[in-house]
Order: structure tokens, then sequence, then C-alpha cells
């Protein structure tokens, strides 16, 4: 990525870049995907440089999501529709909506998963790192008494940072943390759900899914 | 109701019926004009009311997407719609109680019923006395973005047991327009950026129509099921980070399982985490191997920016899963125990 389109994005960010140059930028974003892999790369530096990429669902279930409605058949749907409605006094508040929906198709392809490759399922091997998701041991128990320093927006903050995870990981089936994810995103978010949301609506041009982390923090 | 629901207190109101109200109400210049506290309601008031059209950028984990959002308020009917502009043309439109998924990458269109009004773009709870406690809420000078004047607020934690907010919040209109999820350190998690917006009076029909063609792709309709019993005397934290309380008790079905989970909701009233309690099952499959879909399971994983930590007690899994720090997730998860108890929370 060169370094006047690097500057632009990083305007764009900080509220910075013109309306006009905006418009370009945006124009360019969406016809051009080497141009958000770029961004993509961009955006992970920060956490390249501190070691820290963690397990990722996301990719993993967008390539579910797919295969499942790849190989969907109708004998599938009614037993997919009996598990997929939570009740009716489960319902959340605001936002909803998209988390509702997105259960359903994360249950489509989990449950599609499922019955599609039973063997999967039922085998003794490994689970393959395609459908795992890294665990690792949780950090210490942080004193709940320590206040955090104050969000100064005059400080330059790294756009996406994840939190540091670190030590040997754990294999967990991805189909498994889906359910508990999505079960979780009915519940108020202002992008939590989003995330979850956006990953359905990605296109179909990248299913690769990323490699389990095993990185080790600094 | 169902035996041993509890219902979610006031402040989880759905956010369009709430802000309904707040709408109705009219809101003169005054000192409380300044109020963080009150932007933040005019901002949920804005997402679920106002008409609006936008494109915005959703950067997460070290990707970037652009959507476009449509959403209109129409003699008490809400639309809109939800559009991938990365190639992919997906689509979500939810018209009222309807949500239709457009995956014209799998020829699939999915239909629910929703009984939900919340938008497509989310919204924060409304606030609780409580939140001060926990969270200091205060407006940062004001800057422009997009061109426009932009109300800052900053929702900081007091401590390391949750995550915070920055959002900047068009001095006209309250539509937010950048939000970011931020950590105790203000290392920013996960945010969403418009490039345009616009809120006319009317929206045509024709913006809300799918620019799908469903010739040939497959229907999938899914409708609702009844509720599932609670063990209402099961699983509960024995102990709770500062401001966490229990808010819903209910049970669910997960995909794969064959005993319904027990499923919990504590909230300090802005963030939100769900435990699971499962029944140990029998991990072995029918050929006497080893189900790794239902192995027990024990540690921390990142999700997107949340955390879900998972532990075994007592025979039974316990999985803790929120948009908090990781620390936030395994205290809850270790302090379950199979008690109808109340819970404590740490000071």
């Amino acid at each position: 990525m060169s370094d006047p389109i690097r500057e632009q994005i990083s305007a764009f960010l900080d509220g910075e870049l013109p309306d006009t140059e905006t418009e370009l930028l945006l124009k360019r974003l969406t016809r051009d995907a080497e141009l958000r892999e770029s961004f993509g790369r961009y955006a992970l530096i920060g956490e390249a440089c501190r070691g820290t990429r963690g397990s990722v669902l996301t990719r993993d279930l967008y390539v579910r999501i797919n295969r499942a409605i790849d190989g969907e058949s109708p004998a599938v749907i009614p037993q997919i529709a009996a598990v997929s409605r939570p009740a009716s006094w489960w319902r959340p508040m605001a936002g909803a909506a998209v988390a509702a929906g997105v259960a359903v198709v994360a249950v489509v392809a989990l449950r599609q998963h499922v019955a599609v490759a039973p063997t999967l399922a039922a085998s003794q091997n490994p689970v393959p790192a395609a459908s795992a998701v890294t665990f690792v041991p949780a950090p210490a128990l942080a004193n709940a008494n320590v206040a955090a320093p104050s969000l100064n927006p005059n400080e330059p903050v790294s756009y996406t940072t994840p939190a540091t995870l670190a030590e040997a990981p754990l294999a967990m089936p991805a189909a498994r943390l889906t359910n508990y994810v999505f079960a979780h995103s009915k519940y108020p978010s202002l992008l939590g759900q989003r995330d979850v949301l956006t990953d359905l609506m990605v296109g179909s041009e990248d299913q690769t899914v990323p490699p389990v982390a095993t990185d080790k923090s600094p | 109701m169902i035996p041993g629901v509890v219902r979610r207190s006031a402040w989880l109101l759905p956010g369009a019926v709430v802000g309904a109200l707040l709408f109705a109400i009219p809101h003169p210049a005054t000192a409380a004009d300044d109020d963080p506290r009150a932007w933040l309601q005019r901002m949920n008031q804005a997402l679920a009311t106002r008409n609006y059209d936008g494109m915005f950028m959703h950067v997460s984990d070290g990707r970037i997407e652009t959507m476009r959002i449509v959403h209109r308020v129409q003699a008490g009917r809400v639309t809109e719609r939800l559009t991938s502009m990365d190639g992919s043309g997906r689509e979500f439109i939810r018209s009222n109680d309807e949500l239709t998924c457009y995956l014209p990458d799998k020829k699939t269109v999915l239909v629910e019923q929703t009984q939900e009004r919340g938008p497509f773009l989310g919204t924060l709870p409304q606030f609780g006395a409580g939140v001060n406690e926990f969270y200091q809420i205060e407006s940062l000078p004001n800057t422009r973005v997009l061109g426009r004047s932009a109300r800052v607020i900053s929702v900081t934690p007091k401590d390391q047991f949750r995550f915070g907010y920055r959002l900047w919040l068009d001095e006209k209109t309250a539509m937010p327009l950048k939000t970011q999820l931020c950590d105790a350190r203000g290392n920013v998690l996960e945010q969403i950026v418009f490039a345009r917006l616009e809120t006319p009076d009317t929206i045509p029909d024709a913006e809300l129509a799918p620019s799908v063609h469903t010739e040939g792709m497959r229907w999938v309709r899914l409708s609702p099921r009844e509720a599932l019993p609670v063990d209402s005397a099961g699983f509960r934290a024995s102990e709770l980070p500062p401001g966490f309380r229990l808010t819903v008790t209910g049970a669910q079905m997960l995909g794969g399982a064959s005993l319904p989970a027990t499923h919990l909701v504590y909230s300090d009233g802005l963030a939100t985490v769900s435990v699971f309690v499962e029944a140990g099952t029998d991990a072995k499959g029918p050929d006497d191997k080893v189900d790794a879909a239902q192995a027990p399971m024990q540690g921390l994983a990142r999700v997107g920016s949340g955390f879900v930590f998972s532990t075994v007690v007592q025979g039974h899994q316990v999985t803790a899963v929120g948009e908090v720090p990781a620390q936030t997730v395994e205290f809850i998860a270790h302090s379950v125990k199979p008690s109808a108890g109340s819970e404590s929370t740490r000071r």
C-alpha cells in the first residue's frame, strides 16, 4: 500500500480526511479487494509487533456458513428450524434483530456441519486447525481496584489492537464456540454484534481460514 | 411468563420503544443538553427512530469492511437494509418483524420472523444510575467528523473488568458518526466510521428493496419455536466483578447438543456476559471414539473484541462469553457453583 493511501486511511479513521477525498477513498476501497487486504495488513501491524494474534473465529465461521449453505438439503431444514429460534422471552433489546438473523445462519451452518460430517465429529483425530479455535490460559486476574487510565483522544492509538494472549493453546471446536458466541450476541452491544454481522456480510472472495495462532506474547 | 424466567429489568426495554417515548418529549436547550448521558440516549433514539442512509467502514481484527445502511421509519413501520459493498452482494433486510438475509453468492435466501425492533446498527443499553459507579461518562471537546461538528463522548471503565467506548455524535442529529470500542488503556479494539451519512425526511421504497435477483435461489424459512423450561435451581455465579448482577435466566438449545443449556446473563448496566451451563455428557461417539465437539474444555479464547472462558464445574461445562476483558469472563466462570444462592459482588 502506498504511503499516500495509508495516510488517507489514517486521516479517515482520525476524522480528518476531507469529504471529497473520503468519497474517493471509499469508492476505491469498495472496488479494490487488494487494497482492502493491504489495509488489513496495515491494521495488523500493531498486532504483529506485539506478536499477539489470538484465535480468530470469524473467518472460520464464514467458511462454515458457506460450506453449510452449499450442501444444505431440504431434509435438514426442519431440524434447523427446531433449534434456531430462541424463546420469545429471550428477546433482547435494540440491536438484536441482527443477532437473531445471524444466529439463524450460524445454526444453519453448524447444524449442517454436524449433519454432513458426523465422522468428523466422532473422530479421535485432533480437531484440524481450520476448524478449531485457540484456547490459551487466562492471564492473572487483574486487581479490580486498579483505576484505568483515562482515554485521551489526543493520544495516538492503533486502529485495532487486540488484547494480549499468551502461552500454549488448547483446541476447541469452532462450531461449539460459535454456538456460545451467537447465543450471547442477542444481548445489547453497540459494536460487538456488528463484528459477527460483518462476517456474514463479507463476500466469498476470501474463504481462507486463518491459521490458529500459537504466538506468544513478548 | 415462563416459570423460572427472570424478566429483564426496565433499562432493557427495547430501545425503539424508549426512543419513541423520548422522542415525544421536547428537549429545550438547557444545561442538560451537555449531559453526556443525555447525548447517549439521543443517539439510541436517533438510531431507532430516524431515517438514515449511509456508508460505513467496520474496522476490526485487522480487517476493514464497507457496508451501506438504509433505515426508514414510516407510519410506525421500521424497515432497514444492510448491504455489503465489498463484493459478495449480501443483503440483510428487516421489515418490522421479518428479517430476510439475501446470500446471492450462495443462491440462498434465509427468512426469519423476529420480534425485535432494534436497529441493525445496535444501541447502547439505557444507562441505569449504577453505571456511574463503574464508568466515567464525560464529554470531550467537540471535533469535526464528515465535515460536521461532532459531540465526543467518552465512556471510560473505572476498573479493568470492562471495556469502554468513544463516540463521535453528530451535534445536529445525534447519529454516531464514529464509534470505538476501547480497552482500559484506551487502545481501540474495534470501530465503525461513517464515510457518508444522510438523514433524509423520506426514503423511497426503492432504496429498501433488495438489489438481489432471487430467481432460482433457494428460500429457507425459519419459524419460531417454543420456550424451553428453565432450570431455576441450577448453577449460579457465587461471586461477581463489581457492578455485575444477574439480569436474565433462561435455557437454550445450542447446536449439536442433546440437552438445553442454562443461559445466565450478567450485566453491569453496559457490559454483558453470558454464562452457559451444560450438563455433562458422554463425550464418546457411537464408535466409542471421543466426540471433539462435546468433549470437556478448559481455557480462554478471544473472539472478535470479546473473550470466552470455559471450565468444568462438578461435571458441568461452564462457559462465560462477553465483550469484556479476559479476566472478567474468567472470574465469572470460575465462580459458578451448583447453588441457587444469590451472588455476592466483589468490592
